[in-house]
């Protein structure tokens, strides 16, 4: 799920066509960018309908509120992140980012209900333990979740990834290092060993 | 151990993830949003005449209703007729036959003694013999006065 190759000045010439009508500017613009922002939402969401309406609303804002784009800031791609990411997140009716260190200590148990139990049938992914680690990444916290998907599954930078959640790159090295820690104990299930001493009791 | 579940989570994440595509419905609905969004009529070559037409109007309208109806049909050189009443006709000093048959006659407002009238057979008030008299003198073509009328 990495992020598209960014030329950016080629990109930039395609939203100023795109804010003169020019349809064409807008579709290469979306097909450069809709897998990217789809797979964010889709991850972060755990369901494809949900992840078709932020993909939908995201490029419904990059047609209406382009001129909120600050090329100064980043990439057009780490922008339509930011938007899908707060877009899931009005979906999901998460609440604003917590800041108090009280309210972002491993809060894994918390968001377990968040986790949605999809039978076998509605899988997602295709590969068993990938599926196993999306529904894990499903269950950490969002605060966590975002970082986790974008540092580590869309291959942003620690500057963009902050730049997508609006907070500094000193809090998304702490989250992501929480994210790890929160979905390897949600993953130790699935580990050789501990699999082996299951197999063992049963 | 946990470290490599989770390195190996990852990275099967990353590679089913990347097989994963957006709807490809989506790419239409949102093409006939933009279309719906930027939808443009061509403008015609005269789209200024009907605004122009209607502020014309309006100004028009604007006027007539604002205009004092004593000032809305103005006579021309009717300014002048009112400060200066029609002297009325000239006062034949030679047969009328003559006047008529003379070529090139000229008029010329002149100021004369009140007293002159009586030379040309008109009443004069002796009180008022001394003072002048505003009058216009029509002339013959060799500089003869044919007629007059006082001006005041």
């Amino acid at each position: 799920m990495t992020m598209p190759p960014v030329d950016t000045k080629a990109e930039l010439a395609l939203l100023a066509r795109m804010q003169r009508g020019d349809e064409s500017a807008f579709v290469a613009l979306y097909r450069t960018h809709r897998d990217a922002v789809y797979r964010f939402a889709l991850l972060y969401a755990g369901s494809p309908a949900i992840a078709a309406d932020v993909t939908q609303d995201t490029f419904v804002h990059l047609m209406t509120q382009n001129r909120q784009f600050d090329p100064t800031r980043g990439s057009i791609g780490a922008w339509l992140c930011g938007v899908a990411r707060n877009m899931a997140r009005r979906q999901c009716g998460v609440r604003e980012d917590a800041t108090d260190p009280g309210e972002l200590q491993d809060d894994a148990r918390a968001h377990d209900s968040q986790v949605d139990p999809q039978s076998p049938l509605d899988r997602l992914l295709r590969g068993e333990l990938a599926e196993h680690v999306r529904r894990a990444v499903a269950g950490i916290a969002p605060h966590y979740r975002d970082v986790l998907i974008l540092c580590e599954v869309a291959d942003l930078s620690y500057a963009e990834a902050a730049q997508v959640c609006g907070i500094d790159i000193g809090t998304v090295r702490s989250r992501l290092s929480r994210a790890r820690t929160q979905l390897a104990q949600r993953l130790a299930p699935y580990a050789p060993s501990a699999r082996g001493v299951k197999e063992v009791q049963s | 151990m946990t470290h490599d579940v989770l390195e190996d989570g990852l990275a099967a994440l990353r590679r089913d993830i990347a097989e994963v595509h957006a709807p490809a419905a989506l790419e239409g609905a949102l093409v006939a949003r933009f279309r719906q969004q930027h939808r443009r009529f061509p403008r015609p070559d005269f789209w200024w005449l009907p605004p122009l037409a209607l502020a014309a109007t309006l100004a028009i309208a604007s006027w007539m209703v604002r205009m004092p109806h004593g000032a809305q049909q103005p006579a021309v050189g009717s300014a002048t007729a009112a400060a200066e009443p029609d002297p009325g006709p000239f006062l034949a000093l030679r047969p009328i036959e003559r006047i008529a048959l003379e070529p090139g006659m000229t008029v010329v407002e002149t100021e004369f003694p009140r007293a002159l009238l009586a030379d040309w057979g008109l009443p004069v008030a002796p009180d008022h013999a001394g003072e002048p008299v505003r009058a216009e003198m029509l002339y013959s073509a060799d500089g003869e006065p044919v007629a007059v009328r006082l001006i005041n």
